[in-house]
């Protein structure tokens, strides 16, 4: 039986492997269980190796997970392509189709001897229940739900519906060839049972939904009323939903020339009186940075996504990195803070995006969503999240009393001014880059230039005290941390339950706040912390270099990272935080000795 | 939609349309009557200053909006008609007009132009073509002849100009005119009708540069030198003329109307307004949004 199950398959494009996962996805979500699908292609658009990673769980899930417990490889070539995505161990069952040529005790696993290794005529099974070698997918899909045991009823109503618009004689093939899989896995049990345990979840009010998609959704809960962007991966879905979605709501979304008039025609939105977003990825990153730099003096609202992608410069576009942290909080001339947010799920995306355009609207800025291809294109099964206490915050406009004498960058208390818009009578002012007055004349004087900067950056204090943005857990007073952001996040959270379990005594620290640095959140923390990693997928530890140019960490934290592309695993990250404390328990031994003695 | 046809028509002075800051052109800067133009063109047009959004990038020009009444926005190089479309397809019944020098147009921001013209966004587009960079001290400009010599190119260019009026007329641009501040109440005409216009207009204002402008581009000498469109009978609505007319720039100062297409194709705020109207209604409340995901 089992209560966790990660199942990673690949083959070539068009071989529907991505499809099969996501088929057996939406059957297992309707179940109860959690579920989370991660697709992985190579550079091809079409054709070319794919391949899918599934995890179903009865408990919710926090990360892909580790090595993989059911291995199917319709051939081998494709599947050593996602060679990290795709660990094989020695508890895996592999299965692949016999046709490879490939002896059952000479896998292309160096190193590796699965526990159990299956081969079988896929292909030819599906050329035989079908007709056609195309529903291959299908008889693995029936390998699954055989030896898996999920209701093969919601896997056919499911494919009924997915395949319906093709016509009858397609699906009668696909479920023929579902039935032939099935019925090979009943007479082949595995000798180390893949049951499912019973779902612990409801079926009823689940939704299946990627974290660029979720994105998009939030945007439109928040209010949003103007996207304008350029298509660039992975990004770009959250374009694709809004250009369905956003003129129900009476928005308009417009795929401008370029980058730039991308976020152009978003500030200019901002500046009408509207909620507005832009989402690119790196490149498309450095290329919004001036515009970016005009909101912040102009002091308009504004949503920037930036999906995290392989770089430098065009790098790895399908895989994830969390290399633009330095970008997101210095890619600026002048004196600039902005507000950097990183969610750590799909669901989490939805109530960070929110929470970006509440506190853009709030505080008159750009906020930069920082999220990773990881979270941004893996779907994921989640119960209906709850939204009725999600508050949506309005930027401040000028009362009747204070269009009187209108200041629109008037010094208040809070150093956020009200702000008009045009078609508002009495609001007319003059927006600029240029620096100016408080009633936004240029200027080029000093005095004015460093109370302007001083309200621009002060403004943004109150960020650094927003706990709600950062997820704490574990004992206060635990010697070891363990600090992550991002997708890694869920990674994490995953090493830091086996490492309770194990009896670690650890602590766990996630900022979804990252920039600008809450110093106070940080020490408090660090306070009793004598060695921990902050854990993180660029080469440079961005996240540890930025931390420390804000906070003193204790001697022995240190960063735990990897470039992108190269996933990094709950196991990889327990280890080390083992290794960590029996360093630690080694420095301690002497001293306690020395006490006694 | 026209821009000019969303709230009653009031009366209004050119002065209306002033704000409190003074210029900081050179002494007897073109820009100066281009800025009185507009005003004049403004008060024709009768739209309460709360409802215009004035946008400009960088260069001399570009400070125009401050020195109105409007709301306005000094953006930077080269951006000023992105954040217009922004302006305007947020908000369609802003009046929205645009300025620039020839630099911000058709160098550092020549990428965007096209783009304008192709969706038909309902703005108005200003260029104070003094073929120069003036803001940074006299470079060459995209506009400058061949072999000018200037700071940058102390030893003569060695680029061709590029035509303003060629380059928009080839995209499609349904309203193309050219003025001048040596003749005021033409240039107010152009600008005006360009307002009223349903759709992107464009007008290239031959404005002179007094600092690092060559002495034939005086307005003294446009004086001398410029004809107008109309009394050559040129029937605007023609577009083979009006580019066979365009070809003209650099060696004749026309004025007046080059082309005024008579079908302009809708705007992309009506198209867009229309997309809404259509799917007004099939959604879920915003408030339920995540339903759509909903697993079956």
């Amino acid at each position: 039986m089992s209560s966790d199950l990660i199942i990673g398959m690949a083959g070539s494009g068009g071989d529907g492997i991505v499809s099969a996962g996501d088929a057996f996805m939406t059957a297992a979500g309707l179940r109860g269980y959690h579920a989370l699908l991660t697709k992985s292609f190579g550079p091809q658009i079409r054709g070319g190796e794919s391949s899918c990673r599934l995890r179903l769980c009865t408990e919710p899930i926090l990360s892909t997970g580790g090595a993989i417990d059911i291995a199917v490889a319709l051939n081998w070539e494709d599947f050593l392509k996602f060679g990290g995505e795709l660990p094989v161990g020695g508890a895996t069952t592999v299965v692949y189709d016999s046709r490879t040529g490939v002896a059952p005790d000479h896998l292309p696993l160096p190193g590796v001897r699965p526990r159990e290794v299956i081969s079988l005529p896929i292909g030819e099974m599906a050329k035989e229940a079908a007709g056609t070698e195309r529903a291959k997918n299908l008889v693995v899909l029936g390998l699954l739900s055989g030896w898996t045991g999920l209701d093969r009823e919601l896997i056919v109503e499911g494919l009924r519906k997915r395949f319906g618009k093709k016509g009858p004689e397609v699906v009668a093939g696909n479920e023929q060839a579902f039935a032939a899989g099935v019925q090979w896995a009943l007479d082949h049990p595995l000798t180390q049972p893949r049951t499912l345990d019973p779902p612990t979840g409801p079926g009823k009010d689940k939704i299946t939904v990627d974290g660029n998609e979720i994105c998009a959704a939030a945007a439109l809960f928040a209010d949003c009323e103007f996207f304008s962007g350029y298509p660039i991966t992975p990004s770009s879905e959250i374009m694709h939903f809004l250009g369905r979605e956003i003129w129900k709501y009476g928005g308009t979304m417009v795929q401008a020339e370029d980058e730039i008039a991308g976020v152009g025609q978003a500030v200019g939105a901002s500046f009408a009186g509207k909620k507005a977003m832009t989402a690119t990825s790196g490149p498309g990153m450095s290329l919004k940075t001036e515009m970016l730099g005009l909101a912040s003096i102009a002091e308009l609202p504004l949503v920037c996504v930036n999906v995290q992608r392989g770089g430098p410069s065009t790098g790895i576009p399908t895989k994830s990195e969390q290399a633009d942290l330095f970008q997101a909080c210095f890619s600026a001339h002048g004196d600039v803070v902005r507000p950097v947010l990183s969610p750590i799920s799909v669901k989490d995306t939805f109530f960070l995006t929110v929470e970006a355009f509440n506190i853009a609207e709030q505080y008159q800025t750009p906020v930069i969503l920082l999220s990773d291809q990881e979270i941004a294109q893996r779907k994921e099964t989640l119960i209906l999240p709850d939204t009725s206490g999600l508050e949506v915050v309005e930027r401040r406009r000028p009362t009747e009393a204070e269009l009187e004498d209108y200041q629109r960058f008037r010094h208040t208390e809070s150093l956020v001014s009200p702000i008009s818009h045009p078609g508002m009578p009495g609001g007319n002012y003059l927006a600029s880059g240029i620096e100016h007055t408080e009633s936004g004349a240029p200027t080029a004087s000093g005095e004015a230039h460093a109370r302007m900067n001083e309200k621009r950056i002060h403004k943004l204090d109150p960020l650094k005290h927003r706990r709600d943005l950062f997820l704490m857990e574990g004992d206060e007073k635990a010697p070891l941390a363990l600090v992550a952001w991002g997708s890694v996040a869920g990674v994490v959270r995953e090493a830091f339950r086996s490492a309770l379990e194990e009896g670690l005594q650890v602590k766990l620290l996630v900022p979804k706040l990252l920039y600008p640095v809450a110093e106070e959140i940080y020490e408090e923390f660090f306070h009793w912390v004598q060695a921990g990693l902050v854990v993180e997928q660029s080469h440079q530890g961005q996240l540890y270099r930025v931390i420390r140019m804000f906070v003193d960490l204790p001697a022995n934290v240190w960063p735990f990272k990897r470039s992108g592309s190269n996933p990094i695993l709950p196991p990889a990250v327990l280890g080390r935080l083992e290794r960590l404390a029996l360093e630690l328990q080694q420095r301690q031994a002497p001293e306690t000795q020395q006490a006694d003695g | 939609m026209s821009s000019t046809t969303a709230t009653p028509v009031e009366e209004h002075q050119a002065g209306d349309y002033k704000s409190e800051l003074k210029p900081i052109w050179c002494p007897a800067c073109g820009d100066y009557g281009v800025v009185q133009a507009i005003y004049r063109a403004l008060a024709k047009v009768g739209r309460p200053p709360h409802e215009i959004a004035f946008v400009s990038g960088i260069g001399c020009s570009s400070r125009i909006p401050g020195y109105t009444s409007a709301y306005g926005f000094n953006s930077v190089h080269g951006r000023a008609l992105p954040i217009a479309q922004g302006i305007k397809l947020a908000n369609q019944h802003l009046l929205v007009l645009v300025a620039g020098g020839d630099g911000d147009a058709f160098a550092i921001g020549g990428g965007h132009v096209a783009h304008a013209i192709r969706r038909n966004v309902d703005l108005t587009y200003i260029v104070m073509d003094n073929q120069i960079y003036g803001l940074t001290k006299g470079q060459v400009s995209p506009t400058s002849p061949r072999g000018l010599k200037s700071a940058s190119s102390p030893l003569g260019s060695l680029e061709e100009p590029l035509n303003p009026l060629l380059y928009v007329l080839g995209y499609g641009c349904s309203y193309v005119a050219q003025g001048t501040p040596a003749n005021m109440p033409g240039l107010a005409a152009v600008i005006e009708e360009g307002i009223r216009f349903p759709g992107f207009a464009f007008i290239n204002v031959r404005s002179p540069c007094v600092t690092y402008g060559r002495p034939e581009q005086s307005l003294k000498a446009h004086k001398a030198t410029m004809e107008a469109l109309t009394d050559l009978k040129h029937d605007a609505s023609d577009r083979m003329k009006a580019m066979a007319l365009a070809s003209e720039y650099g060696t004749k100062l026309y004025t007046g109307v080059f082309y005024r297409n008579p079908e302009p194709p809708p705007t992309y705020g009506a198209a867009t307004h229309e997309r809404q109207e259509q799917m007004k209604g099939s959604a879920l409340p915003r408030k339920r949004i995540l339903e759509t995901f909903r697993s079956r």
